[in-house]
């Protein structure tokens, strides 16, 4: 009997270290306390219990297509918008204009639905704000051009930039790039690097932060701002 | 304390939702799953050890709760639910693979703040302690089983016992790890 259940754990712990999914089988308690023991175990190899992107995008997948069944499209201007306008040669100097929510102007990405505005001004100019070698992947950077208060953010694969007031009452916002949020510290509100609330503690949900057009040129991070 | 993780990252505590954790809100679906995403797939990787069951796992649980809460929710409901349902989710997946009931009566026991990742995974550290706290002969077959990826044959042969002697002491050092964990480390 026992040799019949380490058998069957040993075969089980190779599907586990493989990769694969484990084939099912009934098992007893003890069988159960050593699978679990050895799941314990390969979640503790570096980097085991990490999911990849794949995987989040799958699951994000799923749960869009169950919840967002009736999505409304946003006719104010996006950046899908803008990227449209400025035209193929400028769109390819602009890095990382957070492709994702470019792309799926179909699920609401703030607050009621609303998606990300841009802060497109009048007479706007590209101004440099830092260097790219100032900006590590997964780093979030405040940076001031005068008239703007933004945060540049790295996050290893785009740079993009979004305003860096709250916009509930117009604290600036601190970079926490631990768990890559931007902390507002007048009333316990959190955005994400792309500018989306993630939660808030008032009445109701503050909006969306304004994305700001960047691009990176000769190595330095430019903002299209006045 | 409540530990918000960021998709990509294990994430670490909030600092300002630690201050008030009754009051924070998740405005809408999005920020529930950018928040929990991370923390609940490695909650379930822990006790399932591979990535497909994880990842469907994660999905169920996200998916059930999030047609059942009403939003806006403040945190701390969301995250209780959260765990509620990852109780119940687990404790099926157990019962339908493995035909275990046993699974379900220890998540029983999960608790509400299981969903909070520390800074980094935790469950390398876990897994070094454990390692350390079992006799040498069982700590030495699951690390070479487990920390230099050797199989059943060439780790028999490292420690010149049989293939099947070698089967035998895994189970018995992971029951024995199983049985650690529950006393020492709980």
């Amino acid at each position: 009997m026992t040799d019949s259940a380490a058998e069957r754990v040993a075969r089980f712990v190779d599907d586990l270290l493989h990769g694969r999914r484990p084939r099912r089988f009934n098992a007893s308690q003890e069988e159960v306390e050593a699978m679990t023991a050895a799941a314990g175990l390969v979640a503790g190899r570096v980097g085991a219990d990490i999911p990849d992107k794949a995987a989040l995008d799958r699951i994000h997948g799923r749960l869009s297509e169950a919840l967002d069944e009736s999505p409304v499209l946003d006719m104010r201007p996006t950046r899908r918008t803008w990227l449209r306008t400025l035209g193929t040669a400028a769109a390819a100097v602009v890095v990382g204009v957070a492709l994702d929510e470019v792309a799926s102007n179909q699920s609401p990405s703030g607050p009621n639905g609303a998606a990300p505005t841009v802060l497109m001004p009048d007479n706007g100019t590209w101004r440099r704000v830092a260097a790219v070698t100032e900006l590590p992947a997964g780093h979030a950077m405040p940076v001031s051009t005068g008239s703007i208060d933004a945060v540049v953010v790295n996050d290893g694969t785009n740079i993009s930039a979004v305003s860096g007031i709250c916009t509930h009452l117009g604290c600036k916002l601190e970079p926490d790039d631990a768990t890559r949020k931007l902390n507002c510290p007048c009333h316990q509100t959190a955005f994400s690097w792309s500018g989306k609330v993630l939660y808030y503690r008032l009445k109701s949900a503050p909006a969306t932060l304004p994305n700001i057009p960047v691009r990176v040129n000769d190595g330095q991070i430019e903002l299209f701002v006045v | 304390m409540v530990g918000l993780t960021e998709p990509r990252l294990a994430g670490v505590p909030n600092p300002n939702a630690a201050n008030d954790p009754a009051a924070a809100m998740y405005p809408d679906w999005e920020s529930v799953y950018q928040d929990n995403v991370v923390g609940i797939y490695q909650l379930v990787f822990r006790r399932v050890g591979n990535a497909a069951d994880a990842e469907d796992l994660a999905a169920d649980i996200l998916m059930q709760t999030l047609k059942t809460l009403r939003l806006p929710a403040p945190v701390n409901n969301v995250r209780s639910y959260l765990v509620k349902t990852a109780r119940s989710v687990m404790a099926d997946h157990w019962r339908s693979h493995y035909a275990a009931k046993a699974a379900a009566l220890e998540l029983e026991h999960l608790p509400a703040g299981a969903l909070v990742s520390p800074p980094r995974s935790e469950s390398a550290d876990r897994a070094q302690r454990l390692l350390g706290l079992l006799p040498d002969h069982f700590r030495r077959i699951l690390e070479l089983r487990f920390l230099r990826g050797y199989s059943v044959r060439e780790a028999a042969n490292e420690m010149g016992v049989t293939e099947s002697n070698a089967r035998v002491l895994q189970f018995r050092a992971l029951r024995k790890a199983a049985e650690l964990e529950q006393e020492v480390l709980a």
